[in-house]
This record gives C-alpha cells, sequence and structure tokens, in this order.
C-alpha cells in the first residue's frame, strides 16, 4: 500500500524527534503502545505552569511510517496550544490530515493516547508538587 | 431439490437445510444419518462442525482423530462417480474440515477463533476505549501494562543502537549481552502468558456450563488482553532476532 506524501515527508523528516527529562516538574511524558502491531510511542510535552501553554514537545516512535508520521504530526500540533486545546486534538483529524488508509487508523488513535497520557502526567505531577494551590482552584 | 443436477446448484452456506436433500430425514452434521449420503456444509462455525461444545481446553488427539475419520470419508475421490452436487458438497466440506481443523488444532488460533466468534473485536475495542477517554476526560487504560511498554521502548533503544552500530562495523559485546539478558526475559514472559492463558481456558470451560454472562465478559477481556501482551512480545522477539542476525 502507498503512503500519503504527507506521511513520507514527516517520516522522512521527523518533527521534533528526541526526549526530554522525565523527571522534570513541567515535563509530562506518555508512553503507548499499539498491541495490534506492536508498535510503541512516547511522547513528551514542557509546560509553562503559568499559561499552562505547551512550550516543546518531543516524541520517538518504533513503528510503522504510520505512527511515525502521526506522532510527528502530534507533537507540532500541541505546541503552542493550552492543555486544554490539545486535548481536543482528535485521532479523526490526524487521518484526515495524513490521509491515512482504514488498516493505519489505529496509528493516529495511538498518537492521540500519546497525547493524553503525555497531558494526564504532567497533570498528575502538578497536582502532587502543588497540592495547596490546587486546593485554593 | 429441483435443479440437482445442474451444475449451478452449487450449495451457498445458509441454503444448507435441516433435512436431508435426498431422503428428507432430518440429517446429521455431514452425512444423512438415515441414507448416509453427503450433506451440504451447514453454516455453523468450527466447534459446531465438530460437535464440540465452544470450550478451549481442547483434547487435540479427539480433534485429530476425528479430523481424520472424517477427511477419509469426505474426500473427494470418495464422490468420484456420484452426482454432481455430492462431488461439489464433498469438495466443500473436505475445504470446511481442513480450515476447521487447522484453526482449533492451535492454541492460538483457537482462542482468537473463539473470540471473534464471541464478538470481541480488537482495533474496535481501542477505538472505543479512546472515544471513552475523550468523553470522560479520563486516561485510557492501556492494553499493555506501563512497566512492558518501558521494557519494550528501552529494548528498542538499544535494538536502534545496535543496527547503528552494525552500519559502521563496530562491534559492542556490552550492549549485544544487554540485548541478549532482554530477550531471555521476553522469552520467559512469553512462555508465563501461555500458561496463564491456560489457566483462563479452564475458567471459561467451567463459565460456559455454570457461569454468568458477565463472568463470561470477564473471562474473554482477560483472554484478549493476554494474547494482546503475547502479541506484543512475540513480534518484538521477532525484531530482535533480525537485528541480531
Amino acid at each position: 500500500m502507498a503512503y500519503s506524501d504527507k506521511v513520507i515527508d514527516h517520516y522522512n523528516n521527523p518533527r521534533n524527534v528526541g526526549s526530554m527529562d522525565k523527571a522534570s516538574s513541567d515535563v509530562g511524558t506518555g508512553l503507548v503502545g499499539a498491541p495490534e502491531c506492536g508498535d510503541v510511542m512516547k511522547l513528551q510535552i514542557k509546560v509553562n505552569p503559568e499559561t499552562n501553554v505547551i512550550e516543546d514537545a518531543k516524541f520517538k516512535t518504533f513503528g510503522c511510517g504510520s505512527a511515525i508520521a502521526s506522532s510527528s504530526l502530534a507533537t507540532e500540533w500541541v505546541k503552542g496550544k493550552t492543555i486544554d486545546e490539545a486535548l481536543s486534538i482528535k485521532n479523526t483529524e490526524i487521518v484526515k490530515e495524513l490521509a491515512l488508509p482504514p488498516v493505519k487508523i489505529h496509528c493516529s488513535v495511538l498518537a492521540e493516547d500519546a497525547i493524553r497520557a503525555a497531558i494526564g502526567d504532567w497533570k498528575k505531577k502538578q497536582e502532587a508538587t502543588r497540592p495547596a494551590e490546587m486546593q485554593i482552584q | 431439490m429441483a435443479n440437482a443436477d445442474s451444475k449451478s446448484s452449487l450449495i451457498v452456506p445458509g441454503e444448507a437445510t435441516e433435512r436431508c436433500w435426498s431422503c428428507g430425514t432430518m440429517r446429521a452434521q455431514h452425512f444423512c444419518n438415515s441414507c448416509g449420503k453427503v450433506q451440504p456444509a451447514a453454516p455453523v462455525d468450527y466447534f459446531m462442525f465438530f460437535g464440540f461444545p465452544r470450550k478451549l481446553d481442547l483434547d487435540t488427539a479427539v480433534l485429530e482423530k476425528e479430523f481424520y475419520a472424517l477427511s477419509r470419508r469426505l474426500h473427494p475421490d470418495v464422490f468420484a462417480q456420484a452426482e454432481s452436487v455430492e462431488r461439489a458438497w464433498s469438495l466443500e466440506q473436505s475445504s470446511m474440515l481442513n480450515d476447521a481443523y487447522r484453526t482449533l488444532k492451535d492454541p492460538i488460533k483457537r482462542t482468537e477463533y473463539l473470540l471473534r466468534l464471541e464478538g470481541v473485536e480488537l482495533e474496535e475495542q481501542s477505538k472505543q476505549a479512546t472515544e471513552k477517554a475523550r468523553a470522560t476526560g479520563e486516561l485510557k487504560k492501556q492494553v499493555v501494562p506501563p512497566d512492558l511498554l518501558e521494557e519494550v521502548f528501552e529494548l528498542n533503544m538499544h535494538l536502534e543502537e545496535l543496527r547503528g552500530q552494525k552500519e559502521l562495523g563496530e562491534d559492542d559485546p556490552a550492549l549485544l549481552e544487554e540485548i541478549g539478558k532482554a530477550k531471555l526475559s521476553l522469552e520467559e514472559k512469553f512462555d508465563a502468558l501461555f500458561n496463564e492463558l491456560k489457566a483462563e481456558w479452564k475458567k471459561w470451560d467451567a463459565a460456559v456450563d455454570s457461569g454468568t454472562e458477565e463472568q463470561l465478559a470477564q473471562i474473554r477481556d482477560q483472554m484478549l488482553d493476554v494474547l494482546n501482551r503475547r502479541n506484543y512480545i512475540r513480534n518484538l522477539v521477532r525484531d530482535v532476532n533480525e537485528a541480531l542476525e
């Protein structure tokens, strides 16, 4: 099956590959896997605690071209967005942007899961480090 | 059967009847109990094809015996002189017999087949779980447990390193040892998962006889979970072997 030009572009020139310090309090890490194909995807976000804006995002994916492209695109999309805006990203938008065929939809699902997992991890850290402020809210 | 002699009367699943096409008495699965004529393949699942209950802890010796006995009786050569519909049905039954045998003989295929029969669709489930997470704002429970994911990720990092070194013609014994150890650990997990699956079979079989719908559903989920983890590890071991070649 042929990959779309956008998938090939992300595959050949993946954006934001790398990693951040997962112990850092302003970094959220999402590690997710697709049992159907054995893919594993790690997506990390760096969030400004004052504005809740995602200032940086990195990923590392082991998997097929569609999984790499989906996560690469996900990092591009979350950057500059607030946590809430990033949570509204849907896998169907990734499918549309990358023109993924039905058999590769699970790759986009995985990318959405990774965003949610990273944000979830970040939120958990915030609650753990600033319990007093949470209560004030 | 008005058109029994015409070549176009190949039986499609669903067309099979409860009665023998030849003598009209109630028929058995493969041959008529009364007149012994071969019957069109009934639209049944592979368990029913052999007359087994939908259970998983299957005695493969019994399966094999049934398979060989039916193979001999259904073999198209036996019907060389028979009517054309009978030849077609024996062929159809033989082919279903082979599919059913191959599926039920293999413990993993058998489990996957049963789950499909029970309406468990892996991909669908994953998508539904994501949609639920989106709607409720709760974190989706990952099918693969976090520590296994960590291990998979780490190992993939090592494998990438190994491939890079290979391209440069370098050799790092420490890295190879690391990967070898990881592979061993995965293979142990792989074997352990099969035992876990067999334990679920026993639970399933007991629940088929006297369990509730909830219990059955719970066991189905558990079996799916075990198979998922097992597939994950199988793919990873395959990648390791490829990288080590």
